[in-house]
């Protein structure tokens, strides 16, 4: 079945007829994916609040933005043609003329496997933060900011406005980190502004040197983007500089210094927006600057990014291993779908890089219900200490189970999304890169132990009788980890949608492996194997 | 009609000699003395909307001693529209003097579109000495110390330009700046023009207290009262930038006798002001540090000598006048030691987001108008393959965020200190204070969004110095 699912990488050639498809559409789709988070944070922080009065009410704003925007990006998501490679909902406005910046957005199909990602983690981010009591305004209007960043960074068709976007992401996480985080929140808002500074910077001077070497009249990336436009020497330059930029935001070792403490500190609902969306842009900036626009970088660098990969998983998987602090080992088990994107990008195959971007999603997923989960059950539990914690699993049915689903979300087990997605990486790799791939799926191992001896301590082992009493998570809490955990398992069953019986229909869901297909031959299109051509003659 | 390009220098020449005088002679009565910031305010912002109507107009004025072109007008209306917002948001309870306070601001102002709509050197060098001047009597007032301190850099710095400026001329031939440029066409850097380029720059990066020329605009700047500290920061560093583009504008034929030098000023300027900003504590000193970072992004855009930097110089010029003017005076009062503005988002949150959106801005934090200014500096550097340069600004601006990240978390994740509860240390709370505190938002905001037009008019600006 899943070698069939492998087949879907290659995009359909015939449009299939969606059922809903063409019912609304707007030529300013995008724009409102991104701009109405950053209107309804106008809103709330403008709106007046006399003593608290109305919290609940801004809570439920930034709720239902969220829902709203899941509204509009699912009706994105059945009307996209996942036939076409080009960008679609395309948005293109002069701007800054003097330099050749322009507003442009457009997404394809990677983009959109983003975009709902963002999405869904959006919802679940702010029924994680439910809970906050303190300086509500300012929490969920940063939440919303955050968001509109990301998305749009995601939509970005311009090197100016990607870069935009992905530097305005850091302020709003890094006062929410400093406002609400727990005891050492200092500590890891500044590892946090220094790493994505100095990965912004690296960003800023790649641009800019692929704005000079393309004679400095557009910031557009289908001019800087283009493939063959710069010479072989400064696609490795500025491949270097996008290597640096994604690894401290992915995080790749040896750029992680900032992740283990912002899981740990962070308020729940900022860890889940950082570990399921923030950290993904960094390899879909790899797949969009590195992999489909720079291939001769590309094939050169290839073995350091899966080197960076396998680095990757190896130590997240010891770290994890003999951390004693529940929420530093959802840090590090985190940091783990990462790196199988990372290879799947460095494999360089089709296969590969489409796995690589499935795992975009479903590490996303992944990675925000393991942080999340450890989070919840450590708040729940009153501690976070492994030598505290233990024998949780009778006194916490709910988020036992959430536990060992985002645990086998991270192994990539059968019946989860991250299944599909780590055997194309894999089948993808093993051929172009068998070292790394090794390496990485021995990393995966230990990170097996790591996770099996972290479930029979807190879950399954003897309980403690000096910890403090626990509770099983709340409406709220299950709902959010369950939204994570329903969707791993929804595309994990259907990851190309369900179908009418016996027919090629898509009912309600028209596939996210189609979706995600759109555009993903394009981007590989370099790295494409060469057609065996029959002899002359015959 | 000719002469109404020149109503908004006769206005705001007029209100300061009013003020000047009718705060000598006791004219204003007690019961009008609130309502005198905003009729300044008001006259500031009549002079601005004549200055965008009729400024548009190009023309030549007093044989050629004053020139009306886009260059002139985006200078003019970015120092009125700052003049504007700072009297408007001013806390008047921290000021010494109320009609001093108002005029010499005024006067600073129209130092900067002297020096900005100046067609020689006589014109450059008056409209930034009436800008100093007006700034050393401002601080001075309050601390007659760092005045004097102020006032003995200012005549070094001074005698450098003057120096300087007598050698450009014995150089060239001509004071006129046009007929500057067509002379150097033909001519090559040597030691004997490089010499007073020299001399001029650094006169020129004391004025703006770049570093390390720092030592008495800083200091001067954190004694002063919060207008004093606005004008040494803003008014009197935009002069300085001012007459900078306009020289270097002229020197482009030969870029070796400055480009060298610049790009060490510019380099220390952006990773020092950084470094410092991030180093000190207090807002008002992060500020001024903030500013020394980001007028060396300005002082990068002009080592590209092209117009596109020159642009992106201009366009960030008007957008460091605004924020580095009003950044001091929408603080008020509660300017004072490291904790001063702890938790102020929740006691004055429109000043706050002032004085947040500031910082941020003078940090090159996106999407504000900074960081479309730096960016464009940013873009002008790679094409003309100045990449360590670019590189070193990076840095400073790396450094610039982490330091307004830290101001943020002071404003609004601090608690308040108990006497600023109890109101003790808090700026005034007036109805135009607020308006203006919200305009200055507002205008930081939009001068971001509005980017394209803005740069496009700094475009036209660069191009009517005679760049292509």
């Amino acid at each position: 079945m899943w070698l069939g699912i492998v087949g879907l990488a290659v995009p359909t050639p015939t449009p299939a007829a969606v059922p809903g498809a063409n019912i609304f559409s707007s030529p300013l789709l995008l724009s409102v994916i991104v701009w109405v988070p950053v209107i309804m944070a106008i809103a709330i922080a403008t709106m007046p609040n006399p003593r608290g009065r109305f919290d609940m009410l801004m809570k439920q704003i930034a709720f239902f933005t969220n829902v709203g925007l899941v509204f509009v990006l699912w009706i994105a998501y059945n009307q996209f043609e996942s036939f076409l490679s080009t960008p679609q909902f395309a948005e293109s406005q002069p701007w800054l003329a003097a330099i050749g910046a322009s507003y442009h957005l457009g997404v394809d199909g990677p983009g959109m496997t983003m975009l709902l990602l963002s999405g869904l983690i959006g919802i679940v981010s702010v029924l994680a933060s439910v809970g906050i009591r303190e300086r509500v305004r300012s929490y969920f209007c940063l939440l919303l900011l955050v968001q509109a960043s990301i998305n749009g960074a995601i939509v970005a068709r311009d090197m100016f406005v990607l870069i935009l976007f992905w530097s305005a992401a850091a302020i709003p996480i890094a006062l929410l980190i400093l406002g609400w985080g727990g005891p050492r929140r200092n500590a890891a808002t500044w590892r946090l502004v220094g790493y994505w500074g100095l990965g912004t910077g690296a960003l800023v001077v790649a641009t800019l040197a692929l704005y000079a070497a393309t004679g400095g009249t557009s910031f557009d990336m289908d001019v800087l983007l283009k493939v063959g436009s710069v010479s072989p020497r400064v696609q490795v330059i500025v491949g270097l500089l996008v290597i640096l930029a994604a690894a401290t935001r992915l995080p790749l070792f040896p750029f992680h210094g900032w992740a283990r403490d912002l899981y740990a500190e962070a308020p729940i609902g900022v860890t889940v927006v950082v570990a399921g969306t923030a950290t993904r842009l960094g390899a879909y900036l790899l797949l969009r600057a590195l992999v489909a626009a720079e291939p001769a970088a590309a094939q050169l660098l290839a073995p350091l990014l899966a080197a960076l990969a396998a680095l990757t998983v190896g130590y997240a998987a010891l770290a994890a291993l003999r951390m004693a602090d529940i929420r530093h080992s959802a840090a590090y088990l985190a940091m783990i779908p990462g790196g199988i994107t990372v290879l799947g990008l460095a494999a360089l195959s089709p296969l590969s890089i489409a796995g690589a971007v499935f795992s975009l999603f479903t590490g996303g997923l992944a990675a925000a219900l393991i942080v999340g989960v450890c989070a919840t059950l450590a708040e729940r539990a009153q501690s976070r200490s492994l030598l505290v914690l233990g024998g949780l699993a009778p006194r916490m049915p709910i988020l036992t189970w959430l536990l060992i689903i985002g645990g086998l979300a991270v192994l990539g087990v059968p019946l989860l999304a991250t299944f599909p997605a780590e055997l194309m990486t894999f089948f993808g790799s093993f051929k172009t890169q068998p070292i790394g791939a090794f390496a990485v799926a021995a990393g995966l191992a230990v990170a097996a132990v790591a996770l099996a001896m972290l479930l029979r301590r807190v879950l399954f082992g003897v309980p403690n009788p000096d910890a403090p009493g626990v509770s099983d998570a709340s409406l709220g809490e299950s709902w959010y980890l369950g939204l994570l955990a329903g969707a791993l398992l929804w595309v994990g069953v259907f990851p190309a949608g369900p179908k009418l019986p016996g027919t090629d229909a898509p009912i309600f869901d028209p596939g996210l492996m189609k979706t995600m297909s759109a555009g993903i031959s394009e981007l590989a299109a370099p790295y494409d194997l060469p057609t065996p051509t029959p002899a002359s003659g015959q | 009609m000719k002469y109404l390009a020149l109503v908004p220098e006769a206005l705001v020449a007029a209100s300061a000699v009013i003020l000047l005088v009718a705060g000598r002679f006791g004219w204003i009565p007690a019961y009008a003395r609130r309502h005198v910031p905003t009729a300044t305010a008001a006259v500031v912002l009549i002079a601005l909307v004549v200055e965008l109507w009729a400024g548009a107009t190009l023309g030549t004025y007093f044989g050629g001693g004053l020139i009306q072109d886009r260059f002139a007008l985006f200078a003019k209306a970015a120092v009125l529209l700052a003049a504007t917002i700072a009297f408007a948001v001013a806390d008047w309870t921290a000021e010494d003097s109320l009609s001093i306070a108002l005029a010499m601001p005024l006067l600073a102002a129209l130092g900067v579109m002297v020096a900005a709509s100046a067609g020689d050197l006589v014109g450059l060098w008056a409209g930034l000495e009436l800008a100093a001047t007006a700034g050393v009597v401002l601080v001075a007032l309050r601390r007659p110390d760092l005045g004097l301190r102020l006032l003995l850099t200012g005549a070094v710095a001074s005698g450098l330009l003057l120096t300087g400026l007598a050698f450009v001329y014995a150089w060239s031939g001509t004071i006129e700046l046009a007929a500057m440029r067509q002379v150097l066409f033909g001519g090559t850097a040597t030691l004997a023009l490089a010499i007073p380029v020299f001399l001029l720059l650094t006169g020129l990066a004391i004025r703006a207290s770049v570093a390390p020329f720092h030592l008495a605009g800083i200091p001067a700047s954190l004694g002063a009262s919060p207008l004093g500290a606005g004008l040494v920061l803003g008014l009197v560093a935009a002069a300085a930038a001012t007459v900078a583009i306009k020289l270097l504008a002229a020197l482009t034929p030969i870029p070796d006798a400055f480009s060298s030098y610049l790009q060490v000023i510019a380099a220390v300027a952006m990773v020092g002001g950084g470094a410092a900003a991030l180093a000190v504590r207090a807002p008002r000193t992060r500020i001024a540090y903030l500013a020394v970072g980001q007028i060396g992004w300005v002082a990068a855009g002009l080592v590209t000598h092209y117009r596109a930097g020159i642009a992106g110089s201009l366009f960030l010029l008007g957008a460091f006048t605004v924020a580095a003017t009003c950044g001091p005076a929408v603080m008020g009062r509660a300017e004072g030691g490291a904790m001063s503005w702890a938790g102020m988002g929740v006691l004055r949150p429109g000043r706050a987001a002032g004085v947040a959106l500031a910082v941020l801005s003078l940090a090159g934090a996106p999407p504000l108008a900074g960081f479309f200014g730096e960016f464009a500096v940013a873009a002008a550097l790679a094409q003309s393959g100045h990449f360590a340069l670019l590189a070193l600004g990076l840095l400073g601006s790396v450094l610039s965020l982490a330091a307004a990240a830290a101001t943020l978390r002071l404003i609004y994740v601090h608690s308040p200190l108990e006497e600023a509860r109890r109101g003790a240390a808090l700026p005034v709370l007036t109805r135009v204070s607020s308006a203006g505190a919200v305009a200055f938002c507002v205008v930081i905001a939009l001068y971001g969004l509005f980017s394209s037009p803005i740069l496009g008019l700094a475009d036209q600006g660069a191009e009517a110095l005679g760049l292509r």
